[in-house]
């Protein structure tokens, strides 16, 4: 299946280990990426509050090139550039007036129109269900070996959920389905649909660390080897900010945070340098050595 | 049909908290409310909840069901009976219980005021005749107007749950719902108020709110809408302003975000430095990427382009919001049933 | 006593917070109590529009108004109390809008104004469908705005009545527990109306008419109690309110063989006949076997589903959660459903009652404005207008007079009789009472009324008082008690029930919302034209008249 291919900011610079992991796995999943490079970054939610029409434009740009592909599926690997996608796509699919006006401002700073033809999916939503899982449980021949993983799925892949609307966000199941696909055992515990509080971790922080503890402290006494989360945003609060909630509650957590492309990933039989578990703060060495993550 | 509920008792005279388990045979057409009412009538009297209006308009009825805030008069039984589901229903959330289902609102009620919510028209004698306003000048505010402070949003509130002082979901909506009101003259006070380190960038964004909303208000785009409005005006001293600012300045210069300088132009080079110890360990796992040469992306004089002709056209404020919510509301229009149905399936 | 004010508003919905507000602005030390938060008042409920003849649509006047007024009373309605209301209600419009109120507008921006039952022109101004939710916030902004003092969650149980005044209120606090006594110059009731008596009823669980009996305990009469609306379109079996606006927006109401029926009964007005003429138009099709399961239809399909989207939002959330129909895709089942009560508490222009001290204003009082029957979109522009004029009224009598006295008599009586209620450990519960009043009022009390129902009805309502006498109340405790606030309510609801019934059966003739099409189907003005008032006599219902005072229009015959 041929996608129009978004990495977003992170996977591009600082999470670069989730961009290789997913160009890697992708072929193994039959998925065959377009990567879009005349884009930007989708805003987050600081330029759809900052600037708004801009936060609209950017994201059309991004969908027309999507388009301008031919494929009419648009691949996110990030909660906040899918929650982002997908609100502007629905506001422009939905209003003639509005994607007429759009569309004649992006051809008068060259690039392309947008015509409203492609749908935005993140990589969790291909592979949970259909033939998307029928290939993951194919090529997840390395298995977890049934390493406890604690699914983290944050807030903006499920909410608000009729611009989302892949799954109950309340009672969300694609990542438990692709954990046991995959050969892990998934642990349930209340927090994994809250917030991880990256948003504000710069402007709040304690506010958000107090956000972050909680799915840290609740998956490790559920006795998780390993969090998994879809979103390099989550990730890089869950695992580099990991250090500050040491640092203020005199705990030691260690708990390896993996992004959804590394987790199967290592069960498909992904090597070090695709993966590049060195790029983590917190040691990913007790899953990799578990697993025997690189040897053959 | 039977129906059977847990609900979270506390009789507040002693102290005592105790989930207990009730069954009632109510009409198959029976809502959350009326099978409180039932229990109330028949089985225990003592039994303490807010009602009135029974038609999701009054706002009194909100409570959690299965830890989710919910109005009782809204939810229906039958597909949860129908599942073999027994909910447990508990007072609302961020709010102290008095008794039972009976939340404190004071302190809901207080933030409310703190908005200054009336209508500041910057003048003391009231012209003759109506004002004239647009239908699309009254547009912005539709959605605010819904709200009928029924607590919802605010028993969800993740920022609420961790700073008590966050003026929360429905006071901040309440407050566009006069900044976004053309005859309201006080904008610059009320953002300026809104600003405050308990206001509008306490926000992390969760959207529970919206998810929890009985109306549709989507308290977080209104929240939005007050950051497009003070960015507007100017005000930006917070450092959430500053780290949306950056954000804006890196998509029209490089296209993908410059990470690096985001902390140091958000929380200022001081404060950044206290910081070294993340920053060097960010470092040593390659997440500091240098800020030269800078990360172009291509085509970016699109982006740049774009913005100066986006600037021009005068969108900006909650209009940039406000624009597309006509599209949103087809959009969930459209895709309701499924919606629906997806909500439903177990894998 | 906890507090004295100069003037004391009970009920805090659209007439109580307008009178609140008047009264502070006349520099009145003014307090609201309400057993319920004030935004939860049941004004807040009211969907379609408030009417004021702003000629915004069409070339509009006053007395247009006020002639539809009286004739949608069927010609019962105190016509100069009619005239106030229509010339002051666009003054009354203007001031809400410079308040803040939201508005739909026209395309030149000025308020929009739609078609709404038996008025001749569109001058029902409204905020989509969700008028009373928009003047219901924009009062209480305006309330905050002046920091007046709220007894919230305070249940108003009987007023006091000392030499020949009304001096006060006698409440149950309800976050608290206890009895608590505020002492006032002047009272103002605005409780609204008393839908509760039926099953199937638009109002909510608040409504339970405690001004109208409190009032009618300490003798104030009460005026056309006979007169309770039935709303044509309401969902079964709840009540629950489809605004007459998708009826001004143009839907139509069809029987099971998909006929506008109303052509045989309206020809003219079709959909916007008066409620009256259209709740008995379905009642007739229900009975004689072309409804369905009890219900027509409310087929707003044709209005497209944009325009639904747009300004009948409201009505489509309401239609597919209690009803499980989406309007866009299938029509609504509704029937008629008690609504809004014309009767209430006698007062004069200025909302005074025969009692010094005590005012009434909007649901509760009956001025007339509304006669027999009443116009969609008047019920908000009285609680407003009157509400308005309520509180200039007791403002000035509070003003000029010095003293307050509670005796302490008044206070004892109370505390023994809720002793009473509250020590009875054996005994019925309220629900059988209460449920039993309900459905007895909907069979015998309802659209079409006859001689031998309405005295068993008669008969019924002393049997449950009787039983009420031993109710007993689980929840003895203090705090967050309402239990015994339900049960309180609902002796409020057994005493008017007995008075409506006894003036019912005094009114032997068709007027309006009393139909007896078996037994006097014809309008009496030689013999009827005259309001009916009833007043509370050692424990029972006493029947008197009232002249209906004419200012311009003769009554004629009535049709649509």
């Amino acid at each position: 299946m041929k996608v129009a291919y978004y990495k977003g900011c992170l996977a591009s610079l600082s999470a670069k280990e989730l961009d290789s992991a997913t160009q890697a796995l992708a072929p193994k999943l039959g998925l065959e990426l377009d990567e879009l490079e005349s884009v930007t970054c989708c805003g987050a939610g600081d330029i759809h509050e900052a600037e708004p029409d801009y936060y609209l434009h950017l994201n059309a740009r991004i969908l027309a090139y999507a388009e301008a592909t031919g494929a009419d599926t648009l691949m996110t690997i990030c909660n906040v550039c899918t929650l982002n996608l997908r609100q502007a796509n629905h506001q422009l699919q939905h209003d003639d007036a509005l994607r007429t006006r759009v569309s004649d401002n992006l051809e008068r700073v060259g690039a392309p129109p947008y015509g409203g033809g492609v749908d935005v999916k993140h990589l969790l939503w291909l592979i949970a269900e259909g033939d998307g899982y029928e290939r993951l449980k194919e090529v997840a021949h390395r298995g977890l070996k049934g390493l406890k993983v604690a699914p983290f799925y944050g807030c903006q892949i499920l909410r608000p959920s009729k611009l989302m609307g892949f799954e109950n966000p309340d009672a969300p199941w694609s990542l438990e389905a692709i954990i046991a696909a995959c050969g892990g055992e998934a642990i349930d515990y209340p927090a994994k649909i809250k917030c991880c509080g990256f948003p504000i971790i710069q402007a709040r922080e304690e506010l958000a660390l107090d956000e972050l503890i909680q799915p840290i402290e609740q998956a490790l006494e559920a006795g998780a080897d390993a969090m998994v989360t879809p979103c390099p945003l989550c990730h890089l609060s869950l695992d580099a900010w990991q250090q500050k909630l040491e640092a203020a509650t005199g705990k030691s957590y260690q708990l390896p945070i993996l992004h959804l492309s590394q987790l199967v990933g290592v069960a498909a039989g992904l090597q070090d340098s695709e993966l590049k578990f060195r790029r983590h703060v917190v040691s990913v060495k007790p899953v990799v050595e578990k697993l025997q993550v690189g040897k053959p | 049909m039977d129906v059977a509920l847990k609900i979270w008792r506390y009789d507040p005279e002693s102290g005592q908290r105790e989930l207990k388990r009730y069954e009632v045979e109510a009409p198959e057409w029976a809502c959350l409310l009326d099978v409180l009412d039932l229990v109330k009538d028949k089985v225990d009297g003592t039994l303490a909840y807010r009602k009135s209006c029974r038609m999701m308009i009054c706002g009194s009825c909100g409570m959690r069901m299965d830890g989710r805030a919910v109005l009782a008069c809204k939810e229906r039984m039958k597909p949860i009976v129908d599942r073999g589901h027994v909910p447990t229903i508990s007072a609302m959330g961020n709010m102290p219980i008095l008794k039972d289902l009976v939340v404190d609102m004071g302190p809901f009620w207080s933030k409310i005021r703190a908005m200054k919510p009336w209508l500041e028209p910057g003048y003391e004698e009231y012209p003759e005749k109506e004002s004239r306003i647009s239908p699309a000048a009254m547009q912005p505010i539709q959605k605010e107007a819904l709200c009928i402070m029924c607590g919802c949003c605010v028993s969800e509130c993740q920022s609420m749950e961790s700073d008590p002082e966050f003026f929360g979901p429905a006071a901040l909506a309440k407050g566009f719902r006069f900044v976004g009101d053309p005859r309201d003259k006080a904008n610059v006070e009320r953002l300026e108020a809104y600003n405050d380190e308990h206001g509008i960038w306490d926000c992390t964004r969760c959207y529970f709110c919206n998810e929890r909303c009985p109306k549709g208000v989507d308290p977080r785009d209104a929240i939005a809408k007050l950051g497009a409005e003070s960015v507007k005006e100017g005000i930006d001293r917070d450092m959430g302003a500053k780290h949306a600012k950056w954000f804006v300045h890196s998509a029209k210069t490089t296209g993908w975000l410059r990470e690096t300088e985001l902390v140091p132009k958000t929380q200022g080079v001081v404060r950044a430095l206290k910081d070294y110890k993340l920053a060097i360990s960010l470092a040593k796992h390659g997440k500091v990427p240098p800020p030269f040469p800078p990360h172009v992306a291509k085509d970016q004089k699109e982006a740049r382009a774009l913005r100066e002709l986006v600037s021009a056209q005068g969108r900006d404020g909650a209009a940039g919001i406000v624009q597309g919510e006509k599209g949103l509301a087809h959009a969930v229009h459209a895709g309701e049933e499924e919606l629906e149905r997806r909500k439903e399936i177990r894998p | 006593m906890e507090a004295k004010h100069d003037v004391l508003v009970v009920g805090a919905g659209c007439a109580g917070m307008r009178a609140a507000i008047e009264a502070f602005d006349a520099g009145a030390d003014v307090a609201l109590i309400s057993k319920i938060h004030p935004v939860r008042s049941h004004s807040g409920a009211a969907e379609g529009g408030i009417n004021a003849a702003l000629g915004n649509a069409s070339d509009d006047n006053p007395e247009k108004h006020a002639f539809d007024t009286v004739k949608g009373s069927d010609y019962l309605g105190d016509q100069d109390a009619i005239e106030v209301l229509c010339d002051e209600a666009p003054g009354d419009v203007y001031e809400l809008e410079h308040w803040g109120c939201v508005f739909s507008r026209t395309p030149d921006g000025r308020i929009a104004q739609r078609p709404f039952g038996a008025a001749g022109e569109p001058r029902t101004a409204y905020a989509a469908d969700i008028t009373g939710h928009v003047l219901v916030h924009v009062l209480y902004e305006q309330v905050m705005k002046r920091d007046i003092r709220t007894y919230e969650e305070y249940f108003a149980w009987k007023l006091v009545e000392s030499d020949g005044r009304c001096q006060g209120v006698i409440c149950w606090d309800i976050l608290n527990g206890g009895l608590k006594t505020i002492g006032a110059k002047t009272v103002i009731l605005a409780t609204g109306g008393a839908g509760r008596l039926y099953t199937g009823t638009t109002n909510a669980y608040s409504c339970t008419g405690d001004g109208m009996a409190m009032a009618l305990r300490v003798g104030v009469p009460l005026k056309d109690m006979e007169m309770m609306q039935f709303h044509p379109t309401t969902l079964s079996p709840s009540g629950v309110l489809i605004t007459e606006g998708c009826r001004g927006e143009g839907a139509y109401l069809l029987n099971a063989d998909g006929e506008r029926f109303l052509e045989r009964y309206a020809p003219n007005a079709m959909e916007l006949a008066s409620r009256d003429v259209i709740s008995r138009a379905e009642q007739t099709e229900i009975d004689e076997g072309r409804g369905i399961d009890g219900d027509v239809l409310l087929d707003l399909r044709h209005l497209g589903a944009e325009r639904i989207l747009e300004a009948l939002h409201g009505t489509r959330e309401l239609s597919m959660t209690f009803a499980g129909v989406d309007p866009i895709q299938d029509p609504i089942p509704v029937r008629p459903g008690a609504h809004y009560h014309m009767g209430g508490v006698d007062t004069d222009l200025w909302g005074k009652t025969t009692l010094d001290g005590l005012y009434a204003a909007g649901e509760c009082a009956c001025v007339s404005a509304h006669g027999a029957n009443r116009l969609g979109g008047n019920a908000l522009m009285e609680t407003i207008t009157y509400g308005r004029r309520a509180g200039q009224a007791a403002a000035e009598w509070a003003l000029s007079h010095t003293t307050v006295a509670v005796p302490e008599s008044t206070v004892s009586d109370a505390e023994r009789d809720l002793a009473a209620l509250l020590g009875r450990e054996e005994g019925e519960r309220p629900w059988a009472i209460r449920d039993e009043m309900a459905q007895t009022m909907h069979e015998n009390f309802g659209v079409f009324r006859r001689e031998h129902q309405m005295e068993a009805q008669g008969k019924i309502i002393g049997g449950l008082r009787e039983r009420y006498e031993k109710v007993v109340v689980d929840d003895k405790g203090m705090i967050f008690n309402n239990d015994v606030t339900q049960a309180l309510e609902l002796g409020f609801l057994l005493e008017l029930a007995a008075c409506m019934v006894v003036a019912g059966l005094a009114r032997k003739e068709s007027r309006g919302a009393h139909s007896r099409p078996y037994d006097y189907p014809s309008r009496d003005d030689e013999s009827f034209m005259k309001h009916t008032m009833v007043t509370w006599a050692g424990g029972t219902p006493k029947l008197d008249w009232a002249p209906v005072r004419v200012t311009k229009w003769e009554p004629q015959e009535r049709k649509y």
